[in-house]
C-alpha cells in the first residue's frame, strides 16, 4: 500500500472525526494505520534527521516533555511531539501521521513522545528512539498495568530492544536498576540529587512503593529519602547502591510556592537555575530534562535559561484568574503526587481553599482506592476550606471524613468551582485538585470563562 | 483512664496496597469517636511482636514480591494466628494475605506458597486478572468494594464464604463466592477500602473485639450518612 495512501485516509478520519468533536481526534489516524499500515510510524520517524527521544515513567511525563521541547527549540530543533493523554502507541503513530505531508516529508527534525510506561516495549521496537529518559515508577492506575515490578519489567523489555542512550533516576532504586536492560554500560546516564535543603518539610510516607533491593529483596537501607521512595540508597545484602549521577543536583538555595534555585552540575561544569515550578517533583522534571540535554550535546547553560523563562508560559496553561481570585489546577493521579501536590501548594498556608475533582472513568484509574494511601491528616490544616466533586466526589468526601475534615460535596464541576470562587476572599488563591477526566471538563469550563488557553488541539 | 483497644497490623510495608490501610483508618476513627484509645501496632517480618494482646489482628494485600518476603515469617507466627483466631479475636485479611491465611498459593509459575490455614481455602494463581467494582451480598448488608487479583480461590467443602457476589468475580471468575468467613475471621478480595464504605462490618469487627476485651453488648451508633453516600455511589458504579 504507497505512503500516500495511508496518510490521506489517516488524516481524513482524524478530521471527520475532529468535525465530529470526538475528543481532537487523537487516537483514531494511529488506530487506522495499525489495521492499515504497521509499520508505518517506524517509517515515518525514520525520516526524522536527529532521530527519536522517549520519555516514560509514573509522573512528570508531560511536564518533562514540555521542558524537553523547549530546550530542544531553544537550541533550534523543530520538534515533532505528541499531546497530551495521547502517550500509547497509536498516540503516537497519529501525532506522526498528522505532522507528515502526504509524500511522508516531516518539517521536523526531532521526534519527542512521551510514551505510556506500559506501551514503551510497544513502540521502542518499531520507532527505534536514540533516547529514553525514566522519571520514576510509583503505583499509578495498577488496575490497567498489574504490579509495579511488572511494569519495570515492561520498560525493560522496551530498553532492551533498542540501543538508545538511557537516563535513569539515580535515586529511584526501580529506575536505576533498568541499568541492567541496556545492551551496554557505555549508554546509561543517571540524574539525581544530593541533597535537599535542611528546612525542607518532613511530609509522613505512607505505603512506600519500592523499598526493596530489586536484585536480591532485601530491604534498602536509605540515608536520605526525598519524597515517596525517592532519594540515596543502598542494599544491605548484595552490591546494588545508588550509582552516581552524571548529571546532579549539588546545592538547593530555595524551594517554595514559587519554585526552587538550585546548582546543577554537569561534568565538573557548575550551573545556577532558578526554575519557577514548585515541588521536588518538577525539580527533578527540569533535572531529567537538563539530563537528556546533555546526552543531545546543549550546554547547560542554554538549558538554565530555558528552563528559567519557557517555564512560565507553561505554568499560565496551570495558574488562572477568575472573579479576581487565582486557581491553580493539579493534576492528581496516584498517591505520591496528590502527596507531593498537597506538601507543595496546600499543607503550608492557612486556611486554604481546596476543591478535590474525583473521578473513576479509565483515563483516571477505575479504582479509587489510593485516596486512602495519602496521609490528608498531615498534609491538610484542619481550617482548610474543602470541597469535592466528580464522579467519586463522596469518597473523598469519606476519605477527609476520617481524617476530621468536614468538606462540602458539589454534584457538578461548573457549580463547584463557582462555589469554590465564592469562598475564597477577593485578590485570595485556591486549588483544584482534579483526576484525568475531571481535568478535562473543568480547563473546558474554564476556557470558556477565561482567557485561558486550551491544551487541547 | 479510657479503655484500649490493640490492632495488631499485620506486615504493613508489604502488605498494604490500595488503600488497604484506610482499614486501620476506619477501625481507628470508629473506636476513637466511641470513646477508645486505640494501639496499632505493626507487626514486620523478622521483628518478635507478642499478638497474644491483640483485639483486632488486620492484614493486607500486596505485590507478588510482597508475600514472597513475608511468606515465611507469617508461617512462623501461624500457630500463634490459630490460637488466637480459635479463641475468637477478631481479625480481617485482604487480597494477599487472605490467600496466605488459606492453605497456600500455588503461582502461575507453578511454586507453592504454604498458608497458614486459618481459613478452609485454597489459591491457585491464573492469567485471568479480576478486576472492577464489586457488590456482594452478606450477613452484614450489601459489601462494596474493588477486587484485583489474578487468584482463583477454591474453598474447602464446609467452608463458609464471606458473601454471594451480585457484580463482579469474588473468590473465582466463574463461582459467586467471595472471601471466606471462619468464626471471626474474615477472609476477603475487597479492596476500596472495604471497611469505610461497609461500616456495619467495621463495627460488628469493632463490637467483638470490645465484647471480648470489656464485655461490652452495644455500641453507639455513628451518624455514618457519608459513609452510607460513598457506598451507594460505589455500588452504581459499572463493573
Ligand atoms: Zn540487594
Amino acid at each position: 500500500m504507497p505512503l500516500w495512501f495511508t496518510l490521506a485516509v489517516t488524516k481524513a478520519a482524524a478530521m471527520s472525526s475532529r468535525l465530529l468533536g470526538r475528543g481532537g481526534g487523537h487516537a483514531l489516524p494511529g488506530l487506522i494505520a495499525e489495521r492499515l499500515d504497521p509499520g508505518l510510524a517506524g517509517r515515518l520517524a525514520a525520516r526524522l534527521p536527529h532521530g527519536v527521544i522517549m520519555v516514560t515513567g509514573t509522573n512528570g511525563k508531560t511536564t518533562t516533555t514540555k521542558l524537553i521541547a523547549s530546550i530542544l527549540e531553544a537550541s533550534g530543533e523543530r520538534v515533532l511531539t505528541n499531546s497530551t493523554g495521547s502517550n500509547l502507541k497509536r498516540g503516537v503513530t497519529s501525532a506522526l501521521i498528522s505532522a507528515a505531508h502526504l509524500s511522508g516529508r516531516l518539517d521536523a527534525t526531532i521526534g519527542l513522545f512521551e510514551v505510556d510506561e506500559a506501551s514503551l516495549r510497544r513502540v521502542t521496537g518499531e520507532l527505534k528512539p536514540d533516547h529514553i529518559v525514566v522519571l520514576n515508577l510509583f503505583r499509578d492506575q495498577l488496575d490497567r498495568y498489574g504490579e509495579l515490578d511488572t511494569t519495570a519489567a515492561l520498560i525493560g523489555e522496551g530498553i532492551a530492544a533498542t540501543t538508545a542512550q538511557l537516563y535513569l533516576n539515580a535515586d529511584d532504586p526501580l529506575v536505576a536498576s533498568l541499568s541492567r536492560y541496556a545492551p551496554r554500560a557505555d549508554l546509561v546516564h543517571y540524574f539525581g540529587v544530593e541533597e535537599l535543603p535542611p528546612d525542607a518539610p518532613d511530609v509522613p510516607q505512607t505505603a512506600s512503593d519500592s523499598d526493596r533491593c530489586p536484585v536480591c529483596r532485601s530491604r534498602l537501607v536509605f540515608s536520605r529519602t526525598f519524597y515517596g521512595h525517592i532519594g540515596h540508597y543502598r542494599c544491605p545484602t548484595c552490591d546494588f547502591a545508588r550509582p552516581t549521577p552524571d548529571v546532579e543536583v549539588t546545592e538547593v538555595t530555595s524551594a517554595d510556592a514559587s519554585g526552587s534555585r538550585f546548582t546543577v552540575a554537569v561534568g565538573g561544569e557548575r550551573t545556577a537555575v532558578v526554575f519557577p515550578l514548585a515541588g521536588t517533583y518538577n525539580m527533578y522534571n527540569a533535572l531529567a530534562a537538563t539530563s537528556l540535554a546533555h546526552g543531545c550535546g546543549i550546554a547547560p547553560a542554554g538549558v538554565a535559561e530555558t528552563l528559567s523563562t519557557t517555564v512560565a508560559a507553561f505554568g499560565r496553561v496551570e495558574e488562572l484568574t477568575l472573579g479576581g481570585r487565582t486557581l491553580f489546577l493539579l493534576l492528581v493521579k496516584n498517591p505520591v503526587g496528590l502527596t507531593q501536590v498537597l506538601e507543595t501548594f496546600v499543607s503550608r498556608e492557612s486556611a486554604p481553599h481546596v476543591l478535590f475533582a474525583i473521578s473513576d472513568l479509565d483515563a483516571d484509574g477505575r479504582d479509587v482506592s489510593w485516596l486512602w494511601d495519602v496521609p490528608m491528616e498531615a498534609l491538610i490544616p484542619a481550617d482548610a476550606v474543602v470541597l469535592t466533586t466528580g464522579i467519586r466526589g463522596a469518597d473523598m468526601t469519606l476519605r477527609l471524613h476520617y481524617a476530621g475534615i468536614a468538606a462540602d460535596e458539589v454534584d457538578d464541576f461548573t457549580v463547584a468551582v463557582e462555589r469554590l470562587v465564592r469562598e475564597i476572599p477577593v485578590g485570595g488563591t485556591g486549588y483544584i485538585l482534579p483526576t484525568y477526566t475531571a481535568m478535562l471538563a473543568i480547563r473546558k469550563m474554564l476556557a470558556q470563562r477565561t482567557s485561558m488557553q486550551e491544551v487541547w488541539r | 483512664m479510657s479503655a484500649e483497644i490493640v490492632i495488631a497490623h499485620l506486615y504493613p510495608r508489604e502488605m498494604s496496597i490500595y488503600g488497604d490501610l484506610g482499614n486501620v483508618i476506619a477501625l481507628r476513627k470508629r473506636l476513637e469517636w466511641r470513646g477508645y484509645d486505640v494501639v496499632v501496632r505493626p507487626v514486620e517480618v523478622g521483628e518478635p511482636v507478642d499478638l497474644t494482646g491483640a483485639d483486632i489482628v488486620f492484614g493486607g494485600g500486596g505485590q507478588d514480591s510482597g508475600q514472597l518476603v513475608i511468606g515465611a515469617d507469617l508461617l512462623a507466627r501461624g500457630e500463634s494466628l490459630r490460637a488466637l483466631a480459635a479463641s475468637g479475636t477478631p481479625m480481617l485479611v485482604i487480597c494477599g494475605t487472605y490467600q496466605l491465611f488459606g492453605h497456600g498459593f500455588t503461582t502461575i509459575g507453578g511454586s507453592e506458597l504454604p498458608g497458614i490455614s486459618v481459613l478452609g481455602a485454597r489459591t491457585v494463581g491464573s492469567t485471568v486478572r479480576m478486576i472492577g467494582n464489586v457488590v456482594v451480598e452478606s450477613p452484614f448488608g450489601r459489601l462494596v468494594g474493588f477486587e484485583n487479583h489474578s487468584g482463583q480461590t477454591t474453598l474447602d467443602p464446609g467452608q463458609e464464604p464471606l458473601g454471594t457476589v451480585t457484580k463482579g468475580h469474588g473468590n473465582t471468575s466463574t463461582g459467586h463466592a467471595e472471601g471466606a468467613r471462619t468464626m471471626n475471621v474474615i477472609g476477603t478480595y475487597l479492596h476500596g477500602p472495604i471497611l469505610p464504605k461497609n461500616p456495619r462490618l467495621a463495627d460488628h469487627l469493632i463490637l467483638t473485639a470490645l465484647n471480648r476485651r470489656f464485655g461490652v453488648t452495644e455500641l453507639a451508633p455513628l451518624e455514618d450518612a457519608v459513609e452510607h453516600r460513598a457506598a451507594d455511589v460505589a455500588a452504581q458504579r459499572p463493573q
